[in-house]
């Protein structure tokens, strides 16, 4: 479910799923796109000759998958603070799990805050930030 | 051990690096579309408010990611995470200047040894001065032991 406005937002509530492309192809365009191209996010069998267990995805792109959910959630909100923290790599072709929370509300200036995470399907956080949100006053 | 205040205040606040640059649409479309985003005033250059993502200004950087004369504290730096902070819609193909300086140095200690981040903040103005976004790097670095 979207939200219009800041009075549309409550406190705890999660945001809905979100599933990210991390295909290799997708990655190595973003990669592409920013100027990190090279076999570290376009190539398994390149990362792994880096030593790295295969393609990651770039931690910007995990901030970009967590800024889209918030987009999708928000459309009318602006993200005017994003932080996120990388704790272990994303590989490509590896689905991730998005999630985000509401762990604050200020109705009188219409910001919101989030937790966020992106985590693997063993449920090992990779990515974990916050972010601050406007949204129109009601 | 390095002394992390003698550091701060040899380094700290003081600009190290800076570039003038101006960015494509049509890279800002497709990192935006990779990220799964689907508002208009990201992914659609017609848009009146088209502009870059948080994301893709994560990318943006000086070009230099530490002072040149700043001292090897013993490992290699890794990237400890980013944000960005926006005030004002970063557009393309509009002349901006990225300015760098150190913003902060910290340590935190633990049972392997102490880690050292240093954040590295990347300044984006436009042509009239305009401050449009500021993006912290943070470079994570484990101090090698005293031997």
């Amino acid at each position: 479910m979207s939200v219009k406005t800041i009075e549309d937002v409550e406190f705890g509530v999660e945001l809905p799923v979100f599933e990210p492309d991390t295909s290799l192809d997708n990655v190595g365009a973003f990669a592409r796109a920013v100027g990190w191209g090279g076999a570290r996010f376009e190539s398994h069998e390149g990362a792994r000759e880096e030593g790295f267990p295969g393609a990651l995805v770039p931690g910007i792109m995990g901030m970009g998958f967590l800024t889209s959910a918030i987009h999708q959630w928000a459309p009318a909100g602006q993200v005017e603070h994003v932080d996120t923290v990388f704790r272990a790599p994303m590989l490509a072709d590896t689905p991730a799990i998005i999630s985000a929370v509401v762990t604050d509300i200020d109705e009188d200036e219409g910001i919101v805050e989030l937790d966020m995470t992106v985590k693997n399907t063993k449920d090992e956080t990779r990515v974990f930030g916050t972010a601050k949100v406007r949204l129109p006053l009601g | 051990m390095v002394d992390l205040d003698e550091l701060k205040g040899r380094f700290l606040n003081t600009e190290f690096a800076s570039r003038d640059l101006q960015l494509q649409a049509e890279k800002l479309v497709t990192a935006a579309k990779a990220s799964g985003e689907s508002r208009s005033e990201f992914i659609d250059p017609c848009d009146e408010n088209f502009q870059a993502t948080p994301a893709y200004l994560c990318s943006i950087s000086s070009g230099q990611h530490l002072p040149i004369d700043f001292p090897s504290l013993g490992g290699i730096p890794m990237d400890g995470g980013k944000a960005v902070e926006r005030f004002a819609p970063v557009r393309p193909n509009v002349p901006m200047t990225v300015k760098a300086h150190l913003h902060d140095i910290y340590d935190k200690k633990g049972r392997s040894g102490r880690m050292i981040f240093i954040v590295v903040r990347t300044e984006l103005f436009d042509s009239a001065d305009t401050h449009l976004a500021n993006i912290d790097s943070r470079l994570v670095v484990r101090e090698k032991p005293d031997t």
